[in-house]
């Protein structure tokens, strides 16, 4: 009785904890979309290079935010340091393809549900290059992926 | 089989941005979550020189560089969230597969904002594509 009256407090303060990374997910998510959305409508007036041009200056107000959060402290890996800065220079590229699909004025819907399909790569990746398990769920991932792409060729 | 020219940019992106995902893996290993933000704007800000046009970026209308400009930020606030998820004890397994469904924001929007249709085939794809991104990422 005793053990179930000290853990009755720990309850509702782990579903507030819970519900805080929710909502932080959520806020991804909304987020998410509506950089999705602003970058189709930009993209019917403005080419792909001006657009990821554009899209990196807004990038830069919470990239500023975290550096001074920090006090301009980083870590010194340059390992670190140098995967972080291809990370940006492949999701610029990746980026201007993504506007340059928008441009062509195919559907938004259709290029959206295709660009996300990106895990499918990485989880290939992860497989072939840091030796990650294969779980089955991934590998039923990659045939909806297969299937939604040849649909979307036909 | 005619592959039309959006879905060769949207691979394209899907190839750029799972690597990227590997990256991202990679660079965690050495440094935080935010660093390896930061530092990804900074690989952005490396390839601005190859994207600026000179002064002809103020020929565009201002609603539509607005667009663009909000959409680097909505997109950079939305990665902090999916840190500060994570920090604030979401579990990656869900967390991951929940944040991978923003498309479901377009697909609802769209219909609204820019009066476009899907055929009815096509959403057979939309649905498989987002039942794969969940199980890829769980």
């Amino acid at each position: 009785m005793s053990e179930i009256l000290q853990q009755q407090p720990t309850g509702p303060l782990l579903q507030v904890r819970s519900a805080r990374w929710f909502w932080y997910a959520i806020i991804c998510v909304v987020c998410w979309g509506g950089w999705a959305l602003l970058s189709k409508l930009g993209s019917r007036e403005i080419p792909p290079d001006t657009m990821q041009f554009l899209f990196t200056i807004g990038t830069l107000p919470v990239g500023l935010a975290l550096l001074i959060a920090r006090k301009g402290r980083l870590e010194k890996s340059g390992r670190g340091i140098a995967y972080g800065i291809l990370n940006g220079v492949l999701s610029g590229v990746g980026g201007l393809a993504l506007f340059a699909a928008y441009h062509t004025n195919g559907n938004t819907t259709l290029i959206t549900a295709t660009s996300a399909l990106y895990p499918m790569i990485t989880v290939v990746l992860a497989v072939l290059i840091l030796r990650e398990g294969f779980r089955p769920i991934q590998a039923l991932g990659l045939v909806f992926a297969a299937i939604a792409i040849i649909i979307f060729s036909l | 089989m005619h592959i039309p020219p959006w879905l060769l940019y949207s691979i394209l992106t899907l190839i750029a941005w799972g690597v990227v995902g590997l990256l991202q893996k990679l660079s965690t290993n050495y440094i935080s979550a935010e660093s390896s933000l930061i530092w990804l704007v900074v690989g952005f800000l490396v390839l601005e020189p190859f994207f600026y046009r000179g002064p002809a970026i103020f020929h565009y209308s201002t609603i539509n560089l607005s667009y663009a400009l909000i959409s680097g930020l909505l997109n950079a606030v939305g990665a902090w969230a999916l840190f500060a998820s994570l920090k604030s004890g979401g579990k990656a397994s869900i967390v991951a597969p929940l944040t991978a469904l923003y498309p479901v924001v377009v697909i609802a929007l769209v219909p609204v904002l820019l009066h476009e249709s899907v055929p009815p085939l096509q959403w057979a794809g939309v649905g498989c594509a987002l039942i794969a991104v969940i199980l890829l990422s769980a």
